[in-house]
């Protein structure tokens, strides 16, 4: 890649468009990317999420606190770096214009950078249903009726339609984001329909990011897998009877973690989840106006606008919210089973620290009954009981660098 | 008609809305659907038009007083923090869009949507304000104590001793753990979470707790019986609707003030500008700020104190009895008794309203942080209404 202009590339969306395997790679070959001139100015794998919540001063259970500042720091390093960097991260899609033009301006845009903008963009016919999905890995318990019904009231009011059409309507991140920009500068990559070559989709963000040449080491899962049908029905009961008493710290590596990605979202001959039949006119007509929007604002498409047209309905359709109750229950089995196991390795690793502790305690002990400790104990009460020992303590102390507290 | 002409309309649309915002900006009160004036519509301030959120909430600052020039730049420019409604568009600028949520008349928004960009600056005033004094050093020779149950009772008090070189813990400490009427614990408990780590809004919290139980914080008996086994029963008092009794016992023998009230506006306001604090500072800092910087501000506004609806009466009762019998089989001290669940003769959840009118009186109050003697007597910075 050419270090001439400095350059920033931004990925703001769309979730569930292959982002979490594009982030994992980008994360694990920072290096490479570097002697390339890429920077990917990160270091943890979720420092572009943590940047966005605190671009967008989001709280996410608990999460917010590791966010602080992270987006002033992002954009330092993106500063500092020559050549060309890379931001991506799909919550982006819903950052206001107050806070799109703070995000364009601390990267440089107008001052000699040049900024790019990426969205990366699926069939609404395949969104939607994965939208639902990630509101019941993110503590959601309405159904699937009740989502469909939301986003498909033109009001738009409460947090589901707001997050969804903040992170999915495509002609609107795209004003929002691209507001600034050349049209030139927005590059629009599409996601190829399902059943197409599997690395069609990272070829085109290979184009988009300029990473052709660059020897990737492109293994790792891919990420944020998909669950079936009767599978996310489970994680909502779960949702319904555990979201009072489970607290938002445990619910992540319990439920959406142990449960969701690494057991439910293996068993993968169960029936996928999709669009309803009955709603699918809807979608693929609002799907229609948004790629002619796209095609008319002349922005750089990478892939094929014939790609957003969706597959046709599903002829068997599996209502998780009128699930086979066998497939549910073998689904809840497979979860009780990675509970179990999951509890059983705590207890060892319980136990092992018990262990850990009794034998330092002990050593405490054993150090506690030295008479140099206890001799140093007395003398520290008595220096504090005067005025003169006390500011020679107070010497003692800022000698070793403690403001207060024991000697 | 010809698309020339379209643009040209559109023009005049968003020339009409630019100088709106020119006439909120010099302290206008118009609301958007009686503004038909192009006057400083060639005063386009911005790279874009600011939300219809943002205008009406200066629109109604206005109203009240007029804010600084700094205060109205801070609003137009500012985001509702958090998920909720994007910035809206204000209805009759552009065409109709197929795409985008749909514009609105800001006079019709409701107020939680003005709330919530408030908090956003109230936030940055609070955060702005600095964290509170350093505690002293603490003393090698101190009683060593630790004060739980409830939060009204136990805070003022753990704060002052904190502050006087005295934290809680320690070996063989004393604990002391206060109570008083079951029905004011739980609102000073949803209080206390509603300035700290964050609490869903009362009616909701209220309900979850009637299913589940009492919260842990003021469950008195299980926390007298948790720390009998780690210091004996004999250093283990449960001090009931007796906050002088308390303090003594745990080695304060001046009187500490109590925490002002704050009502049932100012607490909501509270709950919904912690998380956005939450996202400026650490947690612990947070709580200090939203403690001691918010809260002396919320409690210097009137307004009615929160209550319990009436249908939870029986389950208040039966959870006094339930906490009495419990106390009375423990075996440590129990002083005083607790109290039958006071009427408190307030409101039986917020109103929305009430906390947008409080949320403007704090933004155009004096800074917060501000020693009550350095206030003058009328706010600096405030233009004369036009």
């Amino acid at each position: 890649m050419s270090t001439g202009t400095k350059k920033v590339i931004l990925h703001v969306g769309t979730p569930k468009t292959g982002t979490s395997y594009l982030q994992h790679v980008l994360y694990h070959n920072r290096r490479q990317l570097r002697r390339h001139g890429i920077t990917y100015p990160a270091d943890r794998h979720d420092a572009h999420f943590l940047a966005a919540l605190d671009l967008m001063r989001m709280p996410w259970g608990g999460l917010e606190a590791q966010a602080i500042g992270s987006w002033d720091k992002l954009a330092e390093s993106v500063r500092r770096a020559g050549g060309a960097a890379i931001i991506s991260h799909e919550i982006l899609a819903t950052a206001s214009r107050a806070q799109i033009g703070r995000a364009l301006d601390s990267l440089g845009h107008g001052h000699g950078t040049e900024v790019h903008l990426v969205l990366s963009v699926r069939d609404l016919v395949r969104q939607i249903p994965a939208e639902w999905q990630e509101n019941v890995k993110h503590r959601a318990s309405l159904s699937y009726g009740r989502f469909l019904a939301q986003i498909q009231d033109p009001r738009r009011e409460g947090r589901i339609p707001t997050w969804f059409w903040g992170v999915q309507e495509v002609p609107d991140i795209l004003d929002r984001w691209g507001h600034d920009l050349l049209p030139g500068h927005v590059h629009v990559v599409t996601v190829p329909p399902t059943g197409g070559s599997r690395d069609l989709l990272w070829k085109r963000f290979v184009e988009a990011f300029g990473l052709d040449g660059i020897d990737l080491q492109l293994d790792g899962e891919r990420v944020n897998p998909s669950l079936g049908s009767a599978e996310t029905t489970l994680i909502r009961r779960i949702n319904r009877a555990a979201n009072e008493s489970l607290e938002p710290a445990y619910y992540r590596p319990l439920v959406r973690e142990l449960l969701a990605h690494q057991t439910l979202s293996r068993r993968r001959k169960t029936p996928r989840l999709a669009l309803p039949p009955d709603v699918h006119p809807w979608a693929t007509r609002l799907q229609e106006s948004w790629t002619e929007e796209i095609r008319r604002r002349g922005y750089d498409v990478i892939g094929d606008l014939e790609d957003l047209r969706g597959a046709p309905p599903v002829t068997a359709y599996a209502d998780p919210d009128h699930p086979d109750e066998s497939l549910v229950s073998s689904a809840a089995v497979d979860a009780l089973k990675a509970v179990l196991l999951d509890h059983a390795r705590l207890q060892r690793d319980l136990a092992q620290r018990d262990a850990e502790l009794r034998e330092t305690q002990r050593a405490l002990e054993r150090a506690y009954l030295r008479p140099t400790y206890r001799w140093r104990e007395r003398l520290v009460r008595r220096l504090e009981s005067g005025g003169t020992g006390q500011l020679v303590m107070k010497a003692y102390r800022r000698a070793r660098g403690r403001g207060a507290g024991s000697a | 008609m010809s698309p020339t002409a379209v643009q040209e309309i559109q023009r005049e649309h968003e020339a009409r809305a630019w100088g709106w915002v020119a006439h909120l900006r010099d302290g206008g009160t118009t609301p958007w659907s009686a503004w038909g004036s192009l006057a400083g519509a060639d005063e386009q301030s911005g790279r874009y038009l600011p939300g219809a959120q943002q205008l009406e909430l200066l629109r109604r600052l206005n109203l009240i007083r007029l804010p600084s020039p700094e205060l109205a730049d801070r609003v137009l420019g500012a985001s509702a923090p958090g998920r909720g409604r994007p910035d809206l568009g204000l209805v009759g600028v552009l065409p109709d869009s197929a795409f985008g949520p749909p514009p609105v008349d800001p006079s019709r928004l409701p107020a939680d949507e003005l709330v919530r960009v408030a908090t956003a600056l109230i936030a940055e005033d609070v955060v702005a304000a600095g964290d509170p004094l350093e505690p002293r050093t603490p003393r090698l020779l101190r009683r060593r104590y630790r004060l739980l149950g409830d939060p009204d009772l136990t805070d003022v008090v753990r704060d002052a001793l904190v502050a006087d070189g005295r934290p809680p813990g320690g070996r063989r400490a004393t604990v002391v753990v206060t109570g008083t009427d079951v029905s004011s614990m739980l609102v000073h408990v949803w209080t206390a979470r509603s300035l700290g780590a964050g609490v869903r809004p009362w009616p909701e919290w209220l309900a979850a707790q009637a299913r589940r139980g009492l919260p842990d914080r003021i469950d008195l008996p299980t926390l007298a019986a948790a720390w009998v086994p780690r210091v004996g029963a004999g250093r283990v008092h449960v001090v009931l609707d007796d906050a002088r009794r308390a303090s003594r016992l745990v080695g304060r023998r001046r009187r500490v003030a109590p925490a002002g009230p704050l009502s049932a506006d100012a607490v909501e306001l509270a709950r919904r500008t912690a998380p956005v604090v939450g996202t400026l500072v650490a947690p612990e800092r947070r709580t200090a700020l939203m403690r001691h910087r918010l809260r002396p501000v919320l409690a210097g506004w009137p307004g009615p104190d929160l209550d319990i609806p009436r249908r939870y009466r029986p389950w208040l009762v039966e959870q006094t009895s339930a906490l009495r019998r419990r106390l009375a089989s423990g075996d440590y001290a129990v002083h005083g008794v607790l109290p039958a669940p006071a009427e408190r003769r307030g409101v039986t959840a917020p109103d929305e309203e009430r906390v947008l009118a409080l949320a403007m009186q704090v933004l155009l109050g004096p800074a917060i942080g501000t020693p009550m003697a350095e206030q003058p007597a009328s706010e600096t910075g405030q233009r004369e209404a036009q």
